[in-house]
């Protein structure tokens, strides 16, 4: 396929090999375009939020409904308590990883049509992978859209490198939303005030931290962390987004104030 | 329960194992270490190349169909394809364009399905049909026990979600990628990767003369030599490392369509990548 309108990385591309760093590395000199710069992509956590029911969910639905028209909002969803079951039949069962993304896909999905009944009034959507992109259609019309956090893997998701639990789950989907939009902010809506050293409702030794490196997250290597794994290695190959904020959801206010771009929570940044 | 500080837990939990546990705690993952139920054992995954193959046209693509052909009397075939030089054509505008890696990933999707259905139009008389991703996965186990052998697109449904590589900005999930993790998750026989090579080599035999070729290699031997190119995607390497189920894989020439019937009887034919020990 000679062309003489390609670039000369273009013509190279479509005849070398796509293995060679020396030609990956070219395709990283320019930076990306940031798709919708004035979104923030904000992640409500399952068992950490919604399995919390009305008391925790319907102030957090005011605030989003509060906020709109002011801040542009992706919202994806976490799986919670009904995933953690799905999984632990799922794993005495023998299902593979891949099957257990799918099931996690599920609960997740009944997380985001939940709150999209709950915001429906206010005329927010929600949609599936397929139907991104009128994203953007929706985010200018109405201000804020739902999605389900798990990312579409399916059954072809990666392994874990121990146990079988899908490594990629509603953080990853829903960090990767914010990276590939170039969005303005990703805000982890989580019950508790951010990254700890240990898990707070276990260990009442727990120290809060306000603001850590991935690299420096990665050496005190913690026994328990408040994100994902894979979301901290992303970060580091990220082009866009390249910090995250884990908030208190619980906390009437903290969302606006994140949203204001307030420095509350944690904040968790690649160098 | 009781929190340590006092406070009860208000959320409301469903009982099982992972009740309450953080799914991020180490030793919560440790503990689903587990056997892995494999659900169409019988089967074997062949990737076809875009490039390497369809691309080349009658003159590659017909004796490979016929070598496929042959095999479905003896073997159930799981095919997926590449997206080849259109995929590479599209990550070079959409660079220029600033799109970043999961737009590219989306846009290969395209290229892969076109080739889906140029190889399945090739082998409907054989009643092999391409089938769209978006119901591959949850009938697969329907279409492998009706018909001989089924194709679909070799790059996983990763789209905008596809994982912002190391090095620049090309999505790392190929089609050789997909049809491993699916291997992997059906829990197929084998995995062959058919190319236009031998298989591995220490440099690429196309452009440099002496190059040696490798007849087997584990994935920490490959790492450490650190070779310029490989034939496939590099991702494979990664996948191995954490695969349960799938503990290799064997690139074949295509060119030489005989041996793809020997892959499948369980020859060493080509190059065997294998995951160590």
């Amino acid at each position: 396929m000679q062309n003489e309108l390609l670039t000369e990385l273009g013509q190279y591309l479509v005849e070398g090999s796509l293995t060679d760093v020396n030609v990956l590395r070219q395709t990283g000199q320019e930076p990306p375009l940031p798709i919708l710069p004035n979104a923030n992509v904000l992640k409500v956590g399952g068992q950490s939020f919604i399995d919390r029911g009305r008391a925790a969910v319907f102030p957090l639905i005011d605030e989003i409904v509060e906020n709109l028209g002011r801040h542009d909002m992706i919202i994806g969803t976490g799986g919670g308590s009904r995933a953690r079951h799905a999984y632990s039949v799922g794993l005495d069962l023998g299902l593979p990883t891949g099957v257990l993304s799918v099931l996690g896909t599920f609960v997740s999905m009944q997380n985001a049509r939940m709150l999209n009944y709950l915001l429906a009034k206010h005329g927010i959507p929600f949609i599936e992978p397929i139907q991104f992109p009128q994203l953007p259609l929706y985010l200018a019309e109405r201000g804020a859209v739902i999605f389900f956090g798990m990312p579409p893997y399916t059954f072809w998701h990666e392994n874990p490198g121990v146990g079988r639990i899908p490594p990629h789950r509603t953080d990853t989907g829903v960090y990767l939303v914010s990276e590939v939009y170039g969005a303005r902010s990703m805000i982890f809506i989580k019950d508790e005030e951010g990254l700890y050293t240990a898990d707070p409702k276990k260990d009442r030794n727990a120290k809060f931290i306000k603001e850590i490196s991935v690299a420096e997250l990665k050496a005190m290597d913690l026994q328990d962390v408040v994100v994902e794994h894979p979301v901290l290695d992303m970060m580091q190959n990220a082009k866009n987004r390249r910090s995250i904020r884990v908030i208190n959801g619980l906390v009437k206010g903290n969302l606006t104030r994140a949203l204001e771009g307030e420095d509350i929570g944690t904040l968790i940044y690649a160098d | 329960m009781t929190q340590p500080d006092g406070r009860e837990d208000q959320r409301h939990h469903l009982d099982s194992l992972l009740m309450r546990e953080s799914l991020l705690d180490k030793d919560v993952r440790r503990s689903t270490e587990a056997p892995v139920f494999r659900m169409l054992p019988d089967t074997h995954v062949l990737k076809i190349g875009g490039r390497s193959i369809l691309d080349e046209g009658r003159e590659a693509t017909y004796p490979v169909v016929e070598a496929l052909a042959q095999c479905l009397d003896t073997h159930k075939l799981i095919i997926g394809v590449g997206g080849g030089a259109r995929s590479r054509h599209v990550f070079s505008i959409g660079l220029d364009l600033g799109l970043p890696t999961g737009v590219l990933a989306e846009l290969a999707e395209a290229d892969a399905l076109g080739n889906a259905h140029i190889l399945g139009t090739l082998l409907s008389p054989y009643g092999v049909v391409a089938i769209p991703p978006a119901i591959f996965g949850h009938l697969l186990p329907l279409f492998i026990r009706t018909a001989p052998g089924v194709i679909f697109t070799g790059v996983p449904p990763y789209a905008l979600w596809e994982h912002p590589p190391e090095i620049g900005r090309i999505p790392p999930h190929g089609s050789d990628a997909g049809s491993f993790l699916l291997a992997e998750c059906f829990g197929s026989k084998d995995l062959t990767l058919i190319k236009d090579v031998d298989g591995l080599y220490t440099r690429d035999p196309k452009r440099h003369a002496s190059a040696e070729f490798i007849p087997e290699i584990s994935v920490n031997e490959l790492r450490k030599r650190d070779l310029e190119t490989l034939p496939f995607d590099r991702v494979l390497l990664d996948l191995l490392d954490h695969a349960r189920l799938l503990h290799r894989f064997q690139i074949v020439n295509g060119r030489q369509p005989n041996r793809i019937a020997r892959a499948l009887a369980g020859e060493h034919v080509g190059t065997i990548v294998h995951k160590d020990a």
